[in-house]
């Protein structure tokens, strides 16, 4: 295999990426041992691991996982008769339920996800046209919330004191954001009219939306990880 | 002729691909009115404008003229951006603009509005792609314009990634790859430094004087465009037109009544600072000479939410500055240089990477002397910070309550706060506008009212970032010299700003950034 067609497999397209996060959680319900669900938990490691590019961002998603299913062994064993083996299986259900997503959503593009969605789903050009461009705008979002957030602390109404007073200002941040991101939607709506968008109820799309051999590969990987608890069991 | 070369036949004529040799689109605009909801008096009021085909128009007028409505008017914008009432028609090349959506090119304040998505070629391509331009023409139209437009990044670059100027010049490429006949310009560059502004301007005059567009500029600083203008429109805080020609003769002839009106003309020295009366800005108490000492301060900043592998910026490294009681420091810089990150370390809002931010001992808290650590009410007794986009810093529903929340969140007397408010709203001329909500006033307004809020309830230290963008000779005199009166009172002033005029004026020490380092 040469280095280029490997990278290709390393590359797959949005469907399939979102197909790999979503199509395992079928095998989840079938885990009923602890062992079964590490076996699980391994196949997945192994079958989806490959793919990954960010490992660091990876574990700090993982590990929001790992904080939940935690939880969830540690009450499974207090309520469920002290059972090292039921607060296992549960704390491997909710792994199994997470560990895809972690690595696969970073790998996600929106404006490929757009393309797919539009050409390959025929789902309505607008409607994802708006999803691509709000997505787009995430990080301009997020740069807001900050602004906000350091406006109201310079004018005495900053989130401090009780949790009372903290979420009144949360709400407060928010309402602004949202009158903030609606005027800057305002104006992203002006400029994508200006070019256009206004009339085009359907439009072309300049990048293609290919179904490639890393797509099957990833789905047929996701219906193995759906099926493999359902085998073992 | 018009050539149609990129639409399949019969499908929605609305952009017309435009042949460079026949010029641009012709405007005609007859009894325009435009009264946005939640204000008493109309924006626009019958308006009548004919701009010949190919015509270079130069747009000016004291601050909330409605410049900027018009221009959406002409794009057949205005009820995309808001509500209200319209009358009057406005017609392209003969269509009502209504009716004919798209065609026209339009490049607005800021540039993030702009960008539509994640890779420079593919932004470009969004409006042929609107214009149901086969894939096979697209990328080939794309690559065209980008060289045509001399942009200094391929087509995979990714948009997040571009500066401020950049991002501008790319919407430039994005509205210019549609052929459009029309150009609007809502003052492109005033919100970048001045190299980046002069490669905008650059860009935009080469792209028009070679396609023969139609074009009209709103811009504060009439003196890049007077030469490249045909001609020059000024109207009035009404919507009134006050003079329409020929740009040079125009100044020769009427610059000083233009002037007078509060437009910024070419020439001239810097405006006179309003005087202002000590008692509304001078901090409430007198406090100590230095204010906040940073020392060594560097600051990472996270760049990209959806980039969690991207590294962090560097917005400052090893910076030293000094807040002192009736001093101004101007921050200077181009675009990135870590201006608006130094004035938000010094308003205690971020807290460095390393290095160290200390208030002095007189204006410690419970919880010490670094700033970043204070609770939000003692922060704002002591500090005061406006942000670089105004609507950002509001509040309130009220401009009066805007101008008075400060002063309430630190227990300040009511009466004495409340004087303050309402002279701050006379001198900045919003005092007719009270009762109207922040967000209904104009961009230039908006600015104010900002500024105002930080001096109301006398901080000591006042932090403000470019608080002269979009403001007339009038209204930046009165900005200055409400600034200047608080230094003079005894407030230690920084202010983070492009506007040279406004440092000479203002600044009694100056910091030169370049790169998240202190360069002079």
């Amino acid at each position: 295999m040469t280095v280029r067609s490997w990278q290709r497999l390393r590359a797959p397209g949005p469907l399939s990426l979102v197909a790999g996060c979503l199509v395992p959680v079928a095998g989840t319900f079938a885990i009923d041992s602890a062992l079964e669900g590490i076996i699980g938990l391994a196949a997945q490691v192994l079958a989806l691991g490959w793919l990954i590019r960010d490992v660091r961002g990876t574990v700090l998603r993982a590990a929001v996982g790992f904080v939940a299913a935690a939880g969830i062994a540690v009450s499974t064993w207090l309520y469920g008769g002290r059972d090292l083996g039921e607060a296992g299986m549960a704390a491997c259900r909710i792994l199994y339920l997470v560990l895809p997503s972690s690595m696969l959503l970073p790998l996600l593009r929106p404006s490929q996800l757009g393309d797919h969605l539009a050409q390959r789903l025929h789902l309505p050009d607008r409607g994802v046209v708006a999803c691509v461009a709000a997505l787009q705008a995430l990080d301009a979002f997020a740069a807001d919330w900050r602004t906000i957030q350091h406006a109201r602390r310079a004018r005495g109404l900053g989130l401090d004191g009780g949790p009372w007073h903290r979420l009144k200002g949360s709400g407060a941040t928010a309402f602004a954001l949202l009158v903030v991101s609606m005027r800057h939607t305002g104006a992203m709506s002006v400029a994508m009219d200006a070019r256009g968008f206004a009339s085009a109820t359907d439009r072309t799309w300049a990048e293609p939306a290919p179904w490639r051999p890393a797509d099957s590969l990833l789905l047929s990987q996701a219906v193995l990880l759906a099926a493999l608890p359902w085998l073992l069991h | 002729m018009p050539s149609t070369r990129c639409l399949p036949v019969g499908k929605r004529p609305t952009i017309a691909a435009r042949d460079p040799r026949t010029g641009g689109a012709h405007v005609a605009v007859e009894a325009l009115g435009w009264q946005p909801l939640g204000r008493r008096t109309p924006v626009l009021h019958d308006l009548d404008l004919t701009i010949p085909a190919g015509q270079r128009v130069l747009l000016a007028g004291p601050s909330g003229a409605g410049k900027s409505t018009l221009l959406r008017a002409l794009a057949g914008l205005l009820l995309t951006a808001g509500h209200g009432e319209v009358a009057g028609s406005v017609r392209i090349d003969g269509h009502d603009v209504n009716r004919r959506l798209g065609g026209t090119g339009l490049l607005l304040q800021d540039p993030l509005a702009g960008v539509v998505a994640e890779t420079v070629g593919r932004d470009v391509a969004f409006g042929l792609e609107n214009a149901r331009v086969p894939r096979s023409e697209i990328w080939p139209r794309v690559h065209a314009t980008l060289s045509a437009a001399q942009f200094p990044y391929p087509a995979t670059h990714l948009t997040r990634a571009l500066s401020g100027g950049e991002t501008q010049r790319l919407v430039l490429a994005g509205n210019l790859v549609l052929d459009n006949g029309l150009l609007l310009l809502d003052e492109p560059t005033s919100m970048l430094d001045a190299v980046a502004a002069n490669a905008v301007r650059g860009a935009i005059q080469r792209e028009v004087r070679e396609r023969g567009c139609t074009m009209v500029a709103v811009e504060h600083h009439l003196e890049p465009w007077v030469d490249f203008a045909d001609r020059l429109l000024v109207i009035g805080r009404h919507g009134e037109v006050l003079a329409d020609g020929v740009p040079a003769q125009i100044l020769a002839e009427q610059g000083d009544a233009l002037s007078a009106q509060g437009v910024w003309l070419p020439g001239l020295p810097a405006p006179r600072p309003v005087p202002v009366d000590a008692t509304l800005v001078a901090p409430w108490v007198d406090g100590p000479q230095r204010l906040v000492t940073a020392t060594g301060v560097r600051v990472e900043l996270r760049s990209s939410l959806a980039d969690r592998a991207a590294p962090p910026t560097v917005a400052l490294a090893g910076v030293d500055v000094e807040l002192r009681s009736g001093q101004a420091l101007a921050v200077t810089g181009v675009s990135g240089a870590g201006k608006s990150t130094l004035v938000s370390v010094l308003a205690g809002l971020l807290r460095p990477t390393a290095g160290s931010v200390e208030a002095d001992p007189a204006l410690a808290t419970r919880r010490g002397t670094r700033p970043w650590r204070w609770r939000s009410r003692d922060l704002t007794a002591r500090l005061a910070w406006a942000p670089q986009s105004p609507e950002h810093g509001i509040v309130t529903a009220t401009v009066r309550d805007e101008v008075l929340a400060s002063a309430r969140a630190c227990g300040r007397d009511t009466a004495r706060a409340e004087a303050r408010a309402v002279g701050l709203l006379e001198v900045f001329g919003l005092d007719g506008l009270a009762t109207v909500s922040p967000y209904h006033l104009s961009g230039g307004e908006q600015r104010r009212l900002i500024v105002a809020a930080t001096l109301a309830h006398g901080p000591y230290g006042v932090l403000l970032d470019e608080p002269t963008v979009g403001q007339d000779r009038h209204t930046w005199g009165a900005v200055i010299g409400a600034i200047s009166a608080a230094r003079d009172a005894g407030a230690g002033v920084a202010v983070s700003t492009h506007d040279l005029m406004a440092a000479d004026v203002l600044a009694d020490d100056r910091t030169e950034l370049a790169g998240g380092r202190v360069v002079r």
